[in-house]
C-alpha cells in the first residue's frame, strides 16, 4: 500500500507568517525616518549663515530636546513603576548647582563635570530613596513635594552658592552671541538621544519588567520574589541621573542661577504633564508631550502673556487627560489599533 | 524659662488652627483615599474671600467663616462629583486622584494669580498685632482667636462625626469601606459629603489664614507640602493624628525659629516627615503599614 | 415567581472583560442554591452581581420580581438581600458588639436592634463571649461567625455567603456549616459559594456548576454530587475517583 507522505510546508503560511516580514519592513522604516530626523536635527546649526531666525529656533530646539530629556526620566519612575514624584526638579537644581559649583570655586567647565553632577543626584537619590520608598502608600508623593520645598529653603538661605541672589557663572566663548548657544544644543540633544535609549534598554531588561510588574500590582511583584524597594531606589536615582545632566547644561547655558528658576511647582507640573499627555509608561510618549508642552507653552505666551493663565491651563489640561484619555496619546493610539508605526518605540 | 513658656504658648496657639487645617485633608483620605493636593488651593480661596469681605466691606475674618465654611463646602461638593465620583471605580484611583487634585490645585493657582495678581495679602485687622502682656510672656490676640475657632470647629467636626447618623456612617466607612457598604451605607453619598466637609474645613481655615499669615496664588504649594507632612506624622486618615501632630509640630517649629529664624519654621515639618518615614512609616496614629 | 432570578446575565468589573459570560439562576423562597465550579469560573462574581458591587452589562437581576440590577449595594440590601463577603468585611477596630450595632445601620428602631442584638448574641454563644474583643484580633473562625451573626440581625430574605469556610480548621467549617443550616431552618434562602464541594452542596437543594462564567450543570444537589461526568469536569480525574471512594 502507497503512503501518502504530507510534507509540512517549510515556511508556516497564514496572516502570521504575513506579518512577519511586514513587521520587520516596518521596523526598518522606522529606524531609517528616525535616523533622517537625527540627521536634520544635527544639521540645524550649520544654518547659521542662512536662517534669520537662527537663535531662536535654536533655543527652541534646545528647550525640546531638554524637556525630551527629563520627561523621559520621568518616565522611569513615573511611568514604568507608576510612581509618581511631583519634585523631581530637584535634581535639576541640583545638577545645575553642582556644576557650577565646580565651575566657579575649581574651574572645570560644566560640560565635563555634567555626568558628575549626575551621579551625585543619584546619590542623592538612593539616600532619599531608602528612606521614602520604603511603604507602598502616597507617603512617597507627599516627601517629593517636601523634598522640593527643603531645597528650595536650603537653595534660597545657601550664601556659598549665592543663596536667593544666585550665583553667576563665567560666559562661554564662542564666538557670536548667537553660536555661543550650539554646544548646548548639541549637548541637550545628546542627552535627550542617550535618555530616550536609555529608557528603552531599561523597559526592555529584566529590570523594566520588575518595575513594570510593580506599577501593575505590587504586593504580587513582592510575593514572585521581586525586591521591590531596591528596584524602586534604583528607578528613583537612574532617573535622577538624567536630570541632573540636563540641569548643569542648561544652568551653564543660562549663565546665572536662582534656586527659583528650578525649583518652582510650575517646572515639576511639566515633567508630570508631558509625561501623562504623551503616554505614561511608553518610550515616544514622553518625547511626544515634551515636544507638545514645548511648542504649546510658547504659543501660550505670546497669546496670554501672563504665566498665570499658563500655570491654570497646565491644570486644566492635566485634569482633561487624565480624565479623558489617562494612557495619553500614545497609549490611546496604541490601544485602539491606530498608532503609527514611526511613534511605536516599545 | 519664660521664654520656654513663651515658645510653646505659641506652638500650641498655632498648632490648633494647623490641626483644623489638616484634619479636612485627613478625613478626606480615610473615608475615600484621596489625597487632595488642591486642599491648600482651597484654603487660599477662603483666605481671598475672607480678604475681600474685609478689605471691601470691613466684614471681620471670623464672621467671614459662615461665608467661607458654606461656600467651600459647596465647591468641594461639586468637585468630587465631577472629578472623583466617576473615577471610583478605576484601579488606579488613588494615583489618579494625586494627579487630577495636583492638576486642580495648578487651576486654582493660575486663576487666583490671574484674578488677583501676586501681591501678598493680609487681612489687617486691628487684633492681628495687639498682644497681651504677662510680665514676661507676650500672648498674641490674633492667635489666641483663632486658636479659639479652631477648637469650636474641631469640636463641632467631632459632634457631627459621633453624634449623628451620617458622621457615623462617615467612621464607619473610614475604617472599613466595604463593611460600610454591606450593612446599607450608601458610601458614595457619605464620600460626597465627606469631601465637601473636608474642603469646607479648608474654606473656613482660610478665613484663619487670612489674618494670621501673608498669603497669595503660589502659597497653597507650601501649605499643602506642611500639611501633608503633617498627616503623615499623625497617621493618613487619623484626625487625633492630625490635632497631636499639629500641635506637636507646632511647638517644634516655635523653637526652631526662635533659634534659628522664621524661615526655617517650615523645615521642621518636612525634616519631621523624613524622620517618621524612617522609623515609623505609618505616623503615630496610623494603622501598621504592610511594608 | 421565583425569589431570586439572575437572567443570562454578564458581568465585569470595571472596563475589564465580561467575567460573567450569560448566568442564569433561579432560586425560590425557603430554597437553597450552592455554586461550586474551578477558579475563575465567576462564582464570586455572581454574588457581587447579584449584591450591586459588579456592574451588570446585560441580562437582568429579579429579586421578587423587581429588577435589582443597576441599584445600589444599599438599595439591594434594604430589599432583604444580604451579603457576606469572602473576607468576612468587617469593623476591624470595632467590637464585637460594636460590629453588630452597626450592623443595624439600616434598622430605624433602637429597640428593636437592640433586641436583635441580643438574640445575636444568644444563638451565638463564641460571640457573646467576646463581645468586648475588637474583630481585627478574633481567629478567622470567629470572624465568620461574626460576620453571619451580622447578616443574622439584618433578617435578609436571601442570605449570599462567599466562601464561608476558606481558611478554616475542619472542625469550625462544621460549626459554620451547622449555623448556615438554623438560618435555612428559619425559612431563609441562601445562595452560597463554596469550594469544599461536598459540604457546600449538602448544605443547598440545588447544585450550580459554572465554568468560564457560563453555566455548566444544574441540578438537585445530590445529583451533581453523584454525577461522575460533573465529578471528573470539576473536580480533576483523580480528585473524582478519590470523592467516589468517600462519598
Amino acid at each position: 500500500m502507497s503512503e501518502k507522505v504530507t510534507e509540512a510546508p517549510a515556511v508556516p503560511a497564514g496572516p502570521v507568517a504575513a506579518a512577519a516580514p511586514a513587521a520587520r519592513e516596518g521596523r526598518d522604516r522606522r529606524k531609517l525616518v528616525l535616523a533622517l530626523v537625527l540627521l536634520v536635527l544635527l544639521c540645524v546649526p550649520l544654518l547659521y549663515p542662512v536662517l534669520v531666525t537662527y537663535s531662536y529656533w535654536l533655543q527652541m530646539l534646545t528647550i525640546a530636546f531638554m524637556w525630551i530629556a527629563m520627561a523621559s526620566s520621568w518616565n522611569i519612575l513615573g511611568g514604568f513603576a507608576g510612581y509618581i514624584s511631583l519634585g523631581h526638579n530637584v535634581f535639576y537644581a541640583v545638577g545645575a548647582y553642582a556644576s557650577a559649583a565646580f565651575f566657579v570655586h575649581v574651574g572645570i567647565s560644566p560640560f565635563i563635570t555634567a555626568p558628575l553632577s549626575g551621579l551625585i543626584c543619584v546619590a542623592l537619590g538612593l539616600g532619599i530613596g531608602l528612606i521614602t520608598l520604603r511603604t507602598r502608600g502616597p507617603a512617597f508623593i507627599i516627601s517629593t513635594i517636601a523634598l522640593m520645598l527643603i531645597a528650595r529653603i536650603l537653595f534660597d538661605r545657601w550664601g556659598w552658592l549665592g543663596g536667593s541672589n544666585g550665583i553667576s557663572l563665567p560666559m562661554l566663548d564662542f564666538g557670536s552671541s548667537s553660536l555661543v548657544k550650539v554646544p548646548f544644543y548639541y549637548g541637550m540633544l545628546l542627552c535627550a538621544v542617550l535618555v530616550v535609549v536609555a529608557s528603552y534598554r531599561i523597559k526592555k531588561s529584566k529590570f523594566g519588567l520588575g518595575l513594570r510588574a510593580i506599577a501593575e500590582d505590587e504586593v504580587k511583584a513582592e510575593v514572585a520574589g521581586i525586591n521591590t524597594r531596591m528596584y524602586k531606589v534604583a528607578a528613583f536615582a537612574i532617573s535622577g541621573f538624567f536630570i541632573g545632566v540636563v540641569g548643569a547644561l542648561w544652568g551653564y547655558s543660562l549663565f546665572y542661577l536662582r534656586p527659583e528658576a528650578f525649583l518652582t511647582l510650575a517646572v515639576a507640573a511639566d515633567m508630570v504633564l508631558m509625561a501623562i499627555i504623551g503616554g505614561r509608561g511608553t518610550i515616544a510618549g514622553p518625547v511626544i508631550g515634551a515636544v507638545l508642552i514645548v511648542a504649546f507653552n510658547e504659543v501660550a505666551v505670546s497669546q496670554l502673556g501672563s504665566s498665570e493663565a499658563n500655570i491654570a491651563v497646565t491644570g486644566g489640561l492635566l485634569i482633561l487627560v487624565l480624565m479623558a484619555f489617562p494612557l495619553g496619546i500614545v497609549g490611546t493610539l496604541r490601544e485602539r489599533g491606530r498608532l503609527p508605526r514611526i511613534l511605536d518605540w516599545d | 524659662m519664660s521664654q520656654i513658656v513663651q515658645l510653646t504658648i505659641l506652638g500650641i496657639l498655632l498648632g490648633g488652627v494647623y490641626a483644623v487645617m489638616a484634619t479636612g485633608l485627613t478625613m478626606v483620605y480615610g473615608v475615600m483615599g484621596i489625597i487632595n493636593l488642591a486642599h491648600a488651593g482651597f484654603m487660599v480661596i477662603g483666605a481671598y474671600i475672607s480678604f475681600e469681605m474685609f478689605s471691601r466691606w470691613g466684614v471681620d475674618p471670623f464672621v467671614s467663616i459662615l461665608v467661607t465654611g458654606p461656600a467651600l463646602f459647596v465647591i468641594g461638593v461639586v468637585t468630587y462629583r465631577l472629578l472623583f465620583a466617576p473615577i471610583t471605580e478605576n484601579p488606579r484611583f488613588g494615583e489618579m486622584t494625586v494627579l487630577v487634585s495636583f492638576g486642580l490645585a495648578l487651576v486654582i493657582e493660575g486663576l487666583l494669580g490671574a484674578g488677583f495678581t501676586n501681591i501678598y495679602h493680609r487681612s489687617d485687622v486691628s487684633y492681628g498685632t495687639a498682644t497681651w502682656d504677662l510680665g514676661a510672656i507676650f500672648i498674641p490676640q490674633g492667635q489666641v482667636y483663632g486658636f479659639a475657632a479652631s477648637l469650636v470647629m474641631l469640636g463641632l467636626l467631632w459632634a457631627f462625626l459621633y453624634l449623628t447618623k451620617t458622621g457615623y456612617a462617615i467612621r464607619a466607612t473610614m475604617q472599613n469601606r466595604s463593611a460600610a457598604q454591606i450593612v446599607g451605607v450608601n458610601v458614595d453619598r457619605v464620600s460626597t459629603i465627606a469631601f465637601g466637609i473636608g474642603v469646607g474645613t479648608a474654606g473656613a481655615a482660610g478665613s484663619l489664614l487670612s489674618y494670621l499669615f501673608t498669603f497669595f496664588p503660589g502659597a497653597h504649594w507650601q501649605w499643602i507640602a506642611l500639611l501633608l507632612s503633617l498627616i503623615v506624622v499623625g497617621g493618613l486618615g487619623s484626625m487625633g493624628g492630625a490635632l497631636v501632630g499639629g500641635i506637636g509640630l507646632a511647638i517644634v517649629a516655635a523653637y526652631v525659629t526662635d533659634i534659628f529664624g522664621p524661615t526655617w519654621s517650615q523645615m521642621t515639618f518636612y525634616v519631621a516627615l523624613f524622620i517618621v518615614l524612617l522609623v515609623r512609616p505609618q505616623g503615630l496614629f496610623g494603622k501598621p503599614l504592610p511594608a | 415567581m421565583a425569589l431570586l432570578e439572575i437572567d443570562d446575565v454578564r458581568a465585569g468589573y470595571g472596563s475589564g472583560p465580561d467575567i460573567l459570560n450569560g448566568v442564569t439562576i433561579r432560586i425560590d423562597e425557603g430554597r437553597s442554591a450552592c455554586i461550586v465550579g474551578p477558579n475563575g469560573a465567576g462564582k464570586s462574581t455572581t454574588l457581587k452581581a447579584v449584591a450591586g458591587l459588579v456592574k451588570v452589562r446585560s441580562g437582568e437581576i429579579r429579586f421578587d420580581g423587581d429588577r435589582i440590577d443597576g441599584l445600589r449595594p444599599d438599595e439591594i440590601l434594604r430589599r432583604g438581600v444580604c451579603f457576606v463577603p469572602q473576607d468576612r468585611s468587617l469593623f476591624p477596630d470595632m467590637t464585637v458588639r460594636e460590629n453588630l450595632a452597626m450592623a443595624g445601620y439600616s434598622i430605624s428602631s433602637k429597640g428593636e436592634l437592640q433586641r436583635r442584638i441580643d438574640e445575636a448574641l444568644e444563638m451565638f454563644p463564641i460571640l457573646a463571649e467576646r463581645r468586648t474583643q475588637r474583630a481585627r484580633t478574633m481567629s478567622g473562625g470567629q470572624q465568620q461567625m461574626l460576620a453571619l451573626a451580622r447578616a443574622w440581625i439584618l433578617r435578609p430574605r436571601l442570605l449570599l455567603v462567599d466562601e464561608p469556610t476558606m481558611g478554616l480548621a475542619p472542625q469550625v467549617v462544621q460549626e459554620v456549616f451547622a449555623v448556615i443550616q438554623r438560618f435555612r431552618d428559619t425559612g431563609m434562602s441562601v445562595m452560597l459559594v463554596e469550594h469544599n464541594v461536598k459540604e457546600g452542596l449538602g448544605c443547598a437543594d440545588w447544585g450550580y456548576v459554572l465554568d468560564l462564567g457560563r453555566n455548566g450543570f444544574d441540578g438537585p444537589s445530590e445529583s451533581i454530587l453523584a454525577n461522575p461526568s460533573v465529578r471528573e469536569l470539576y473536580l480533576g480525574k483523580s480528585v473524582a475517583r478519590h470523592t467516589e471512594k468517600i462519598l
